[in-house]
């Protein structure tokens, strides 16, 4: 019964914070950041860490930290996911994305609870835009963004690569603890051709 | 005196070097800027010969080279005449030589076709070899259908400060035509087309921003498809990434969603695939127009539906809605002689959806592939004339999914190496009527020039219909001067040259003619028997017999998948599971070719 209660309250936040957010497509840095921004903070209120802390299953978290000489790609091919966790927490990450009328990305990103210091890309969305992603790996170095906004709480626009925007919010669970971020991204001149390959 | 005598030897030595000088070299040959055989034809190295005398089968083409050694730095000018009317059609092209990244040397590849007479500057200076000794020219002989057998006389002449030299040609026709059908699906991957602004930068430019839209973009795709099928090969463009982005050009445009989810506009999808559905792409090829055989479709967990509603009756209405329109519409344009693939490339890894569609490892993968099948039994109606497969590319799990997909997939691209240790596997899926392809790498240009035939003979071999190329088109970021290799390219960008198309290489040439044998070789079964032909190819290829060809099953291959890694499938277990007795060198299909004709002669007479 709560956790009905709790996932209509959020529901309704939802839409009411979707009707405010909804934007029309930025004619600045300025607006474009401003417009990520809402969707970020209404995405730190609809993210439920707890689910995204079940995403990653415990046997690909060992292979992901796994070297092996004569397989370079062990840790990809041990790649795994509980897919109901997964899907519950897409589905509001593509939402988020609508609540603008432009091509946004809203990817979640956790930091790997074995290596201190590095940081997992655990959802990316259909543009496959991000400023921070490595193509191709699995785990890379925690950026100093991603690091700030994990100890502060607090949302931060990232401009890294010219004509894009990311704004970091955090990802809490139940206890409070910020377990993740988002990156709301889009960029001022969408390109229909990029990423897909 | 003995120094006047020295020097008297010195001045005979120049003046022979500086004698302009032609020589035939056969096709698997290739030659370093020097005038030597690279190092890793070298085992079949031989002496250039002063004339060409080749056999060819009707609707063939036939090849040689030609090192011209114009002995004088200055103009030189190359040429090639027919005696008499020509039936034969002979197209002569430029060899590159690409400046390696690695310390291997120089080694030709791109082949820039060339107006004969061909003029030009010795050494070629946008080729920029120091010391450059030799140009050599790939020489494409064209045997139509039509040709009476018999002999066809020509020759070639160069022309330069250093003289006037000529290479005689006989090309014997033989009564043989080799079938237009292949017996391989020679197929020829790649990714999207934002590789092709980066190939034709002058091309961007010049359509002034609106390249992805212009007709020169479309144009070049086409070309691409051209290439390939005039090289006996099939290409593939897959339309869309790791999290389902569609390329523009790949997929109708829709609107809507849920059930009002429809198809909204045709208009790219069919000025990128109507002539390739309808064939007329094709027209004015030596092969004639054809409609491919083959094609992506742009389905992806992402497209028609959106995966918000994924598992929700929205998903299952929006995927319906368009696929529907989507058989309709090409019924309706006659596009049926083509093979639509429902095809998921996208990895966990990539992180863009929660199951790999792609080298499926673990077995609850299957329920997403399931439902897929579903959902497409749905949008199909009863008795189409429109042929969507269900492809799958697997490796690491063939057995297991090929016994329990049954009625799911219809079309596996399988690792090679599971599948040669597999006869049982390849038997049911070909059982059931199902296409069966392998996949692999291509070969560098640093390894011997005929280790490509293995691409064509190993599936003809194994039994299945075609091979995969998985990257055919990204030859590198700078592949004249800084070349990696080719392991990902078998054309070239041909903007550097002023030809806004893909230019061949000699790999492309080289495979294309083991094709065309085993084209040959297929019809000659009739009368010999597929095993007998097949036991005279390898014997003379490699020294091995049919059933070296099959793998012993390696103790691996009983494992649980998830225990198994990429080392389980490497040179320790090849060792094992291996009973090929030779590797390939250049010059190995030379005997095998031979014998084809020899075969088709005797069918003649």
């Amino acid at each position: 019964m709560k956790r009905r209660d709790a996932k209509h309250f959020r529901y309704v936040l939802f839409l009411w914070l979707a009707a405010g957010a909804a934007a029309q497509s930025p004619r600045g840095m300025d607006e474009l950041k401003k417009s990520l921004d809402e969707v970020a903070r209404t995405g730190s209120v609809m993210v439920d860490g707890d689910v995204c802390q079940r995403i990653t299953t415990e046997r690909a978290k060992e292979y992901m930290v796994k070297k092996d000489p004569r397989d370079r790609w062990i840790d990809g091919d041990n790649f795994d996911v509980n897919a109901e966790p997964y899907i519950q927490t897409k589905k509001t990450l593509m939402r988020l994305a609508r609540l603008v009328d432009f091509p946004c990305d809203v990817n979640l990103w956790m930091p790997l609870d074995n290596i201190a210091g590095q940081v997992q890309v655990v959802i990316r969305n259909v543009n496959e835009m991000s400023q921070f992603w490595r193509f191709g790996q699995l785990h890379q170095p925690m950026p100093p963004e991603m690091k700030q906004v994990l100890a502060s709480g607090e949302r931060l626009a990232v401009i890294r690569r010219p004509g894009m925007v990311s704004v970091l919010a955090p990802v809490r669970n139940s206890l409070g603890d910020t377990v993740g971020l988002l990156e709301v991204v889009a960029q001022m001149t969408p390109d229909a051709h990029e990423n897909v390959k | 005196m003995p120094v006047r005598r020295l020097a008297g030897f010195g001045l005979l030595l120049v003046s022979v070097s500086l004698q302009a000088s032609i020589e035939a070299w056969p096709e698997y040959l290739r030659t370093d800027p020097a005038g030597e055989a690279v190092a890793a034809d070298r085992s079949a190295a031989e002496p250039g010969a002063r004339s060409v005398a080749l056999r060819a089968a009707r609707n063939g083409y036939v090849s040689f080279q030609v090192v011209a050694r114009p002995g004088r730095r200055g103009p030189y000018s190359l040429s090639f005449e027919w005696s008499g009317k020509a039936a034969l059609e002979a197209t002569v092209f430029r060899e590159w030589f690409h400046r390696g990244a690695r310390q291997a040397g120089d080694y030709p590849d791109a082949l820039v076709p060339v107006k004969l007479p061909y003029h030009s500057e010795f050494p070629e200076p946008d080729n920029k070899i120091a010391d450059q000794k030799v140009q050599p020219f790939w020489v494409d002989v064209w045997v139509p259908k039509p040709a009476a057998p018999g002999v066809y006389r020509g020759v070639v002449t160069l022309r330069s400060g250093g003289g006037k030299e000529e290479l005689p040609v006989a090309i014997t026709v033989l009564a043989a035509t080799v079938p237009d059908e292949d017996v391989i699906r020679m197929d020829h991957n790649s990714y999207g087309s934002s590789w092709l602004a980066s190939g034709y930068p002058g091309l961007v430019k010049r359509t002034a921003g609106d390249f992805f839209d212009s007709v020169a973009f479309y144009r070049l795709i086409h070309a691409y498809h051209r290439i390939f099928y005039e090289h006996r090969g099939i290409f593939h463009q897959l339309g869309y990434g790791h999290a389902g982005k569609v390329g523009p050009e790949f997929a109708p445009e829709v609107e809507g969603t849920g059930r009002a989810r429809h198809v909204a506009s045709w208009t790219r999808f069919d000025r990128h695939y109507g002539p390739l559905l309808d064939g007329s792409a094709f027209a004015g090829t030596r092969r004639g127009p054809s409609p491919i055989p083959f094609m992506y479709l742009p389905i992806n967990p992402e497209w028609p539906a959106s995966f918000v509603n994924w598992g929700e009756p929205g998903y299952e209405a929006e995927f319906v809605n368009v696929v529907s329109e989507m058989e309709r519409h090409f019924r309706e344009k006659g596009w049926t002689h083509t093979s639509y693939e429902m095809f998921f490339n996208h990895k966990k890894r990539y992180k863009g959806f929660p199951w790999d569609g792609d080298e499926v490892r673990f077995k609850k993968d299957d329920t997403f592939f399931r439902e897929y099948r579903r959902l497409l039994d749905k949008a199909m109606p009863a008795g189409s004339p429109v042929r969507i497969l269900y492809r799958a590319d697997v490796s690491w799990d063939t057995e297991r999914q090929a016994r329990e997909m049954a009625g799911v997939i219809n079309m596996w691209v399988c690792g090679a190496e599971p599948l040669a240790w597999l006869p049982e596997t390849a038997r049911l899926l070909k059982s059931r009527n199902e296409v069966v392809w392998i996949y692999g790498g291509t070969p560098t240009v640093y390894k011997p020039s005929e280790e490509i035939s293995m691409m064509a003979l190993r599936p003809w071999m194994l039994g299945v219909g075609g091979f995969v190329h998985w990257l055919a088109t990204s030859p590198g970021r700078d592949p004249w001067f800084q070349f990696s290799g080719g392991a990902t390219g078998l054309v070239y960008p041909g903007e550097r040259f002023g030809i806004e198309e893909p230019i061949p290489g000699i790999r492309l040439k080289l495979q294309r003619n083991v094709l065309q044998d085993l084209a040959l070789a297929q019809e000659l079964s009739a009368r010999w028997s597929l095993e007998t032909v097949q036991a005279g190819i390898v014997e003379r290829y490699n020294h091995s017999r049919p059933a070296d060809w099959w793998m012993n099953r390696p103790p691996m291959a009983d494992r649980p998948v998830l225990e198994l890694n990429n080392a389980d499938f490497g040179p320790e277990t090849m060792k094992i599971a291996r009973r090929m007795a030779a590797d390939v060198a250049a010059g190995s299909w030379r005997p095998a070719h031979d014998y084809i004709l020899q075969l088709a002669s005797e069918v003649a007479q």
